[in-house]
């Protein structure tokens, strides 16, 4: 009766795969230490933002199209 | 005509076009359960989209957020990650739970976990904590409405009238439409808020700096201390980093309020789509957040509360009019979460425990009847809990996250079919164990090692719960067959049998 199932925390296809990889890794990108150690650059500015400000925004653009290219690949 | 009455009136009409939604929502509604309850699992994409991000973004995100960055300087741009979180989780959980949802029949979280785990005592405790935790966000929502009418009326309305005339009309448009009353003012409410808060920004920012840029420029100039980390008081350390976006993403999914609305989606493909989109909003009400908090610290140091740097920089500085239609966004951004609080405790309270223990063989109009007089009661209990105590918003947000934080081992073990399953006994270890972790970690000895207190308590209950399900009965073959065949159905239907 009881079906052995596969597990549902790890893709089964490539497409999935790429996505949460690239979820996972732009992710790390917006959290300690890579925020504490190499984004906090206070005498650095980009565009007339401050450099932390204008790169986790970058991140957080990033990480909403990856939604966004899974939600179209339909994943 | 003075600023203050001009404000004040603004966000009296904006209260009577909420009432007027709640009764032509009454006159839409059939006496059903699942109509008064859950929209009748009808919400489309606009809808919903509004109605979550209105929901997420709180009196919290017009007030706290803005007193955040004054004080703490540019760690709190940290928000951007649980804004993308809560995105990911609407993504991959949304669609899960919406199926559950609607093949069997769930009204309230607790639904799907009792089913489940086969356990009347987890229905029990899901109900509390679902319930202690929103209510201190009841508290929440009704201060920053307190402190709204208090300011826009410059002082004429107090704190607690101010309160509870906004919490009586909340829970009358709840009252008299239910959860269709509470979607429709939610996207009056989105809308309105996002564009509060950024045209107020802007306006202050060119009135006060001659531009964003300008503003950036003078806070580097005069408080370069708030432009580095981990701050000026040393709050936004990598663990508190950390913890933050783990308790204000899965924190707040969990609590029965963002929930619910999985369950009220048309479709799976409306909640994925909210995934991949919601973060637009969520996030970029943080730029003008911060562009507020910051600039308000050059321009107006010293506030005693600086969760009020907002509307204090509005009347110092911008026309009475547009002050009005500021506040009545932060009003309507108050009050779309307080709503669907309100909408969630009544839900849980007359499903799970009157329905459920009380009186379960009644007709659908007298549950609806029973839901409208929780309603009026939670109002009592939370006006009472938001005039006896006043403190810093975010913190009891915080607190209220890690509370229903506590929930998602469990969730995951429904919504994630694995190899091995966990169990009642294990899921109520690791409840028990995790929100006496947070008791500790919150009150005892705040935040140890300088990790958030929510997050030592998620990984003692996540040890827990993982250890005594692998030593204890898991639900029957039965059950799991159909909750995890459903999940297995739902994501993979060209290989599920």
């Amino acid at each position: 009766m009881n079906q052995e199932r596969r597990s549902h925390f790890v893709p089964r296809t490539a497409e999935g795969r790429t996505a949460l990889v690239a979820f996972v890794l732009l992710f790390l990108l917006s959290m300690p230490p890579v925020t504490h150690a190499v984004l906090d650059r206070p005498d650095t500015w980009i565009g007339g933002v401050p450099f932390l400000f204008a790169t986790l925004f970058v991140v957080y653009s990033a990480l909403i199209g990856v939604l966004a290219w899974a939600w179209r690949k339909g994943l | 005509m003075e600023p203050w009455v001009v404000a004040t009136s603004l966000i009296f009409i904006y209260l009577l076009a909420t009432v007027v939604l709640g009764i032509i929502a009454n006159q839409r509604m059939t006496v059903d359960m699942e109509d008064f309850l859950l929209y009748g699992r009808q919400a489309g994409f606009i809808v919903l989209y509004l109605t979550v991000v209105a929901t997420f973004h709180s009196a919290f995100a017009f007030l706290g957020s803005g007193g955040f960055f004054y004080t703490h300087g540019i760690g709190f741009w940290a928000a951007g990650t649980w804004t993308v979180l809560v995105g990911a989780i609407t993504y991959v959980l949304g669609p899960r739970i919406w199926a559950l949802g609607k093949a069997n029949g769930y009204i309230t979280p607790a639904d799907m976990l009792a089913d489940f785990y086969e356990s009347e005592a987890v229905r029990v405790a899901v109900a509390i904590v679902s319930v202690v935790f929103t209510i201190l966000y009841i508290q929440v929502q009704a201060q920053g409405l307190g402190y709204i009418i208090n300011v826009a009326s410059g002082g004429r309305i107090s704190f607690e009238v101010g309160t509870l005339i906004l919490l009586v009309v909340a829970a009358a448009y709840l009252m008299a439409g239910g959860l269709r009353a509470v979607y429709w003012t939610d996207v009056i409410q989105g809308v309105w808020m996002y564009v509060a808060v950024w045209v107020g920004a802007m306006y202050l920012a060119y009135d006060l700096f001659g531009g964003p840029l300008q503003l950036w420029a003078e806070v580097r100039a005069q408080r370069p201390d708030l432009l580095s980390l981990p701050g000026p008081e040393g709050f936004f350390t990598p663990g508190m980093w950390i913890g933050m976006t783990i308790t204000l993403s899965f924190g707040i999914i969990f609590q029965p309020h963002m929930m619910i609305r999985y369950y009220t989606a048309i479709d799976a493909k409306t909640l994925k789509l909210l995934g991949a989109t919601t973060p637009i909003y969520l996030m970029t009400l943080y730029v003008p957040a911060a562009l507020v908090g910051l600039g308000g610290a050059v321009a107006m140091p010293g506030l005693d509360v600086p969760d009020r740097i907002f509307p204090e920089l509005l009347f110092a500085h911008a026309p009475p009019i547009l002050t009005g239609v500021i506040l009545a966004g932060a009003t309507a951004a108050a009050m779309s979460t307080l709503d669907s609080i309100l909408h969630a405790n009544m839900s849980v309270l007359t499903r799970d425990v009157y329905q459920r223990y009380i009186a379960p063989d009644r007709g659908q109009g007298h549950y609806v009847w029973v839901g409208r007089g929780i309603v009026a009661a939670l109002l009592v209990v939370g006006y009472f809990l938001s005039v006896r105590t006043f403190d810093f918003l975010v913190v009891l947000v915080t607190l209220s996250g890690s509370g229903a934080l506590q929930l998602m081992p469990a969730i995951l073990g429904v919504c994630f079919p694995t190899r091995r399953t966990l169990t009642r006994v294990g899921v109520l270890s690791g409840l028990l164990v995790g929100l006496g972790t947070l008791y500790v970690t919150l009150l005892v000895i705040p935040h140890p090692l300088g990790l958030h207190g929510g997050v030592w308590a998620l990984l003692f209950n996540a040890a827990v719960t993982l250890t005594v399900s692998t030593v204890t009965e898991p639900p029957s073959a039965e059950t799991r067959d159909r909750i995890h065949g459903e999940v297995e159905h739902q994501i993979y239907p060209e290989t599920s049998s």
